[in-house]
């Protein structure tokens, strides 16, 4: 009796603890789910919900796949884009990316302190990270930069270079790992940050009046020009990338940075608090699926 | 001399002002059709394909334009100018207003939009 008794007031404590944890993203949590269905039924299939696509023709159609699960849209515009899919498995027969990742362990090993901030160097998934004790959001460029300055060395380039390499080691093991993108949000600071960031994200800006949501939510599966535009859902999982534009490795800053600019907009700086809450905004969305970097894009 | 080069600079001017003021229509349409296409200048095809021209890749995140011959050039203006005004939620730029393309360019695209059956 007594038994019973604790247990089930263990149970209501438990629950009430789980649920005082949850308070900080039911926000969050809602948005995100939000969008996993608002992405699940438009590319369930797009020629029945037309209304996704307000102007696009039969033909326009017929280039695009149908029933897209949850998992695939880490691919991006390559979900959903037939010819950008079948390019990109082509390509990802002979990756280019791999000496990418040999080079980043190479600085994982050899750099003096990194192995020490990470012990585990499975955490692409985690990051951004809110910091209570800074009381901003930290991404995983900045935490790096900030291991290397407390150790005494230079900060890298947060948009190539050594940093890229690193974090495609990062993003590999973390894949390797089977691990998930997994942001929390364990504070009231830490919601209000996120709050911030999803109004970058959703606010129309530069001259050309643009917001992230009018290409990536409203308009993912439509075309600018010839490029098939890309989901929010699953935008911050497979980064960084090997651009065949670039030719060579960027990160999710790199590539934000040249979005930006086609808005019409003066790039935000990488590692900026408005760039790091947007990005913690963009991976909480992602939270659920798998971590899949390095990955290429055209 | 120098008086001279001057002189020979300005005269050039004024020829290329009487120039474009007497070329009539067509050469406003095809100022209007450059700047359509060319993508640091109005880049409308990002977003557009027009009925019956013959557009590189365009996108369709804007409606393919047709018909708008039978627009009245106020209200095409006004569409390229500022799109809030008749759809505030509208996912097109708003070129006048925000400097991206001066009068006399949306004059010169307006002109080519006319062409568009
Ligand atoms: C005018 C349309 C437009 C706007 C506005 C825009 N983008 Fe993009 N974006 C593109 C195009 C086109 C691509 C390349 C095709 C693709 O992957 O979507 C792209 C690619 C991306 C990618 C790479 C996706 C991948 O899987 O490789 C990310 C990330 C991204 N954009 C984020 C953003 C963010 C953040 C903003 C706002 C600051 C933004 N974009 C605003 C058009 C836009
Ligand atoms: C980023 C996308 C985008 C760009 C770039 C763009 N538009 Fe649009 N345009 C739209 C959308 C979306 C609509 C439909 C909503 C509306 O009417 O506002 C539209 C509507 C129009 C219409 C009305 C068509 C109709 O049948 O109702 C005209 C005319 C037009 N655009 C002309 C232009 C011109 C000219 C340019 C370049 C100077 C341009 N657009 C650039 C997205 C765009």
């Amino acid at each position: 009796m007594i038994g019973k008794i604790v247990k089930t007031s263990v149970a209501v404590l438990m629950g009430a603890s789980v649920a005082y944890a949850g308070t900080f993203n039911t926000q969050a949590e809602k948005d995100r789910q939000a969008l996993v269905k608002y992405m699940e039924k438009k590319f369930s299939d797009p020629a029945k919900n037309k209304q996704f696509f307000p102007y696009a023709s039969a033909e326009d159609f017929k280039s695009l796949r149908k029933g897209v699960k949850f998992e695939e849209f880490r691919l991006g515009s390559y979900a959903y884009d037939k010819q950008g899919r079948s390019q990109y498995e082509e390509i990802n027969e002979m990756p280019p990316y791999e000496d990418a990742i040999d080079a980043g362990e190479e600085l994982y090993n050899k750099t003096k302190g990194i192995k020490q901030c990470f012990p585990d160097p499975a955490i692409a998934g985690e990051y951004p990270k809110f910091d209570e004790k800074k009381g901003q959001v930290v991404t995983l460029s900045v935490a790096i930069n900030d291991c290397l300055k407390a150790n005494g060395q230079k900060p890298w380039k947060l948009t190539k270079g050594k940093l890229a390499d690193l974090e495609a080691y990062f993003a590999h093991m973390s894949k390797e790992a089977g691990k998930k993108v997994n942001i929390t949000i364990p504070s009231k600071a830490a919601a209000a940050a996120y709050e911030r960031g999803k109004k970058n994200y959703y606010s129309q800006r530069g001259y050309l009046k643009l917001s992230c949501a009018t290409c990536h939510v409203q308009g993912a599966g439509n075309r600018v020009r010839r490029e098939v535009l890309s989901p929010l859902l699953g935008h911050t999982t497979h980064f960084p990338v090997y651009r065949l534009k670039w030719q060579g490795l960027g990160t999710l800053e790199r590539r934000i940075k040249g979005c930006e600019k086609n808005q019409g907009e003066n790039p935000h700086k990488p590692g900026s608090q408005w760039m790091s809450e947007m990005l913690y905004f963009m991976a909480y969305m992602s939270n659920g699926l798998p971590v899949d970097g390095p990955d290429i894009r055209r | 001399m120098q008086g001279m080069k001057l002189w020979i600079a300005a005269s050039a001017v004024v020829g290329l002002l009487s120039v474009s003021a007497s070329a009539g229509n067509a050469d406003l349409v095809k100022q209007g059709e450059k700047i359509f296409n060319t993508k640091k200048i109005g880049n409308c095809l990002a977003c557009h394909d027009a009925n019956g021209k013959n557009i590189d890749n365009p996108g369709n995140l804007g409606p393919k334009l047709q018909g708008l011959s039978a627009w009245p050039e106020q209200a095409l203006y006004d569409k390229v100018y500022d799109p809030y005004t008749t759809n505030p939620i509208s996912a097109m730029p708003p070129f006048g207003k925000n400097g991206v393309l001066s009068d006399a360019q949306i004059k010169a695209v307006v002109a080519y939009l006319k062409t568009i059956k």
